[in-house]
């Protein structure tokens, strides 16, 4: 079966000249269509330099990263846009909903940029939305709305347009662990049905209903396990 | 989406915004006040110059222009003023003969402009007849009576009923003089005109000048439309068969009113610059602050899958949404302002007591502005523009940075 992932020698540094360091050090892995993946490593262990690298938001300084077999140094600025829209579902540490935004608006926006047309948007969002639990809360701002429900949406925006790949960084960070393992329940089920995901976490709860754990140490892969 | 998504966002700072817009219409208004302002002041002098003298529009000989004398007269006035009394555009056409002389009294002598008159075609529109404060206006049956202005009759010692000799060259050259007497004296708060013009009847100036019955110096084509210039001086090109008459707007037969407004105009612009840029700069700061503090979520949408130019985009409707309230508001504010002085005017007399003066020509001390719709849409539309313009900067701010960066 094709990756859905594949990272090869990937070393990412930060600043210039005299003054570099090193946030991944030679990285390489491969994600399956269906993977429950989760990178976990202490804080400056290169998660979130790994999920920007494979969800194309920062480019690796050598090595190589492709998605379904596109090779991303290869994609222009707009292609890597367009790659994102289609292919890759984000899931943010701090929820970052649009404020201005209802949850359906919030949670259709990819579908929106995709051209979808609006009436086909719509069912599918409230679907998605209802997946998620938050029936009845679609026209509420995400003001209006508890922290795990505006995670909630968050994962019904990264879901909504079936992307291959959803990308977690820290998702249930800014939750009380009620929520935190709701939202993993929900994460697993929608796994279940065969989104691809791949999270970081610093949360051991959250390690441990891993499918596969993969820890970074240091910016390289210290350990990568099945369970 | 993204055009409700940018309305939705103005009003994400309330108050931001409502500052912004105020700002805006605030100087959009003072503009539009002042534009309207001058427009009044240039049109009532505009009126007043045109109606005192020669017209809208002003017919003479080819030759009058470059050596103002009498001998270069336009003769058949009648035929010329009743054709084109006949046309749409035109209030009334009135016959004039100017010529140079010199006033004696007895208490001295002064050099004057003798402008002969119709009196009947004069008291419909000239402002002079209504700043007579002593004696009466002319009469077209009036022989050798004048009317001079109150500082001529001081420096002369002049009164109703007194004497007055006029000296001058006729049309062959030659001195004469004609003795008239004063039936009127005029106050139009003008040094020039109080000073320097004594009108007589038509006849009595024919006469005086020694030139042929129906001649006249001048026609003034008094116009119902100061606008409708263009389209009259069109039709009277190539009317007149060449050498005998030239049609001249009134910019070149009073060149000096035409350049004070110009100039006026100038330093109005450059007035009005400064409140574009002021304007600008509100709107410039307000965007620029709102896309930086934005970063975060614009590094959002980007990751998932919004385009640059999509972020671009949006800026670039939420600076046009904030410009067409600003510009809308200022439009009803510096409208309303505008009309009102419009109708009520306003008195300067208080600050200037001597009185307005403009090339010579005194304009009343209540001012009106005018107001068209050219007033209001001109600046609103060049200020919509320019913060159009001005919003590229926000725009390319708004999608100029690393996303991992900006989510790290």
């Amino acid at each position: 079966m094709d990756a859905i992932v594949t990272v090869s020698n990937v070393v990412k540094n930060y600043g210039q000249d005299h003054v570099v360091t090193a946030a991944l050090s030679g990285v390489s892995l491969r994600l399956e269509p269906g993977d429950f993946a989760v990178m976990a490593g202490p804080s400056g262990s290169g998660k979130s330099t790994l999920l920007n690298i494979i969800g194309g938001l920062d480019r690796p300084t050598s090595g190589s990263v492709s998605i379904e077999g596109r090779e991303l140094a290869s994609l222009s600025d707009a292609d890597l846009s367009r790659l994102r829209r289609d292919r890759i579902g984000f899931i943010f540490q701090g929820y970052n909903l649009i404020p201005v935004m209802t949850a359906l608006e919030n949670a259709e926006y990819v579908l929106m940029l995709q051209g979808a047309p609006a009436a086909r948007r719509r069912e599918k969002v409230l679907a998605v939305l209802a997946e998620v639990g938050l029936s009845g809360l679609e026209n509420r701002y995400p003001r209006e709305l508890s922290g795990g429900q505006q995670q909630r949406v968050a994962i019904a925006r990264a879901i909504a347009a079936e992307p291959a790949l959803i990308l977690a960084d820290e998702p249930t960070a800014n939750v009380d662990s009620r929520t935190g393992d709701s939202l993993i329940a929900l994460m697993r089920r929608l796994n279940e049905k065969g989104a691809t995901f791949l999270f970081s976490t610093h949360d051991p709860a959250v390690m441990a209903k891993a499918r596969r754990l993969i820890v970074l140490k240091d910016g390289l892969v210290e350990s990568d396990s099945e369970k | 989406m993204l055009i409700r998504l940018a309305f939705r966002n103005i009003w994400r700072n309330r108050r931001r915004t409502l500052i912004t817009m105020f700002s805006m219409a605030f100087g959009l208004a003072l503009a539009i006040f002042f534009i309207s302002w001058g427009a009044g002041v240039y049109a009532r002098l505009i009126n007043q110059a045109v109606r005192l003298q020669a017209g809208h529009v002003t017919l003479e000989h080819p030759g009058y222009r470059d050596a103002p004398a009498v001998d270069l007269f336009v003769p058949g006035s009648s035929k010329i003023i009743e054709e084109l009394s006949q046309w749409p555009e035109v209030e009334r056409v009135k016959p004039i003969v100017l010529g140079q002389g010199m006033a004696k009294s007895g208490a001295g002598s002064l050099g004057v402009a003798v402008v002969g008159v119709l009196p009947s075609a004069e008291a419909a529109s000239s402002p002079l007849v209504k700043n007579l404060s002593q004696g009466k206006y002319l009469a077209d049956n009036d022989g050798p009576w004048c009317v001079v202005g109150k500082k001529l009759a001081l420096k002369l010692n002049l009164g109703v009923g007194k004497k007055l000799v006029i000296a001058t060259n006729d049309v062959g050259g030659n001195l004469v003089e004609e003795l008239c007497r004063v039936k009127g004296i005029y106050d139009t708060g003008s040094d020039e005109i109080d000073t320097y013009l004594v009108q007589v009847p038509i006849g009595f100036a024919r006469n005086l000048f020694r030139m042929p019955e129906d001649s006249v110096t001048q026609l003034g084509v008094i116009l119902r439309k100061a606008d409708f210039q263009k389209r009259v001086l069109k039709r009277l090109s190539g009317h007149f068969p060449a050498g005998r008459v030239a049609a001249r707007a009134w910019q070149e037969v009073m060149p000096e009113v035409a350049s004070y407004i110009r100039m006026d105009k100038s330093s109005n612009w450059i007035f009005q610059a400064i409140l574009l840029f002021l304007v600008l700069f509100t709107i410039f700061n307000t965007m620029l602050m709102s896309v930086l503090e934005r970063r975060r979520e614009f590094a959002v949408l980007m990751a998932l899958g919004t385009k640059p130019s999509q972020i671009a985009s949006l800026i670039f409707f939420e600076s046009a949404f904030l410009g067409a309230l600003g510009c809308a508001a200022g439009i009803v504010l510096g409208g309303v302002v505008a009309l009102v002085f419009n109708v009520v005017g306003i008195d300067l007399a208080w600050f200037v007591k001597e009185g307005i003066s403009i090339s010579g020509f005194a304009l009343s001390t209540r001012i009106y502005s005018k107001v068209t719709p050219g007033i209001l849409l001109v600046p609103s539309i060049l200020v919509f523009a320019a913060i159009l313009v001005v919003s590229v900067i926000p725009m390319r701010r708004a999608v100029k940075f690393s996303i991992a960066d900006v989510l790290r």
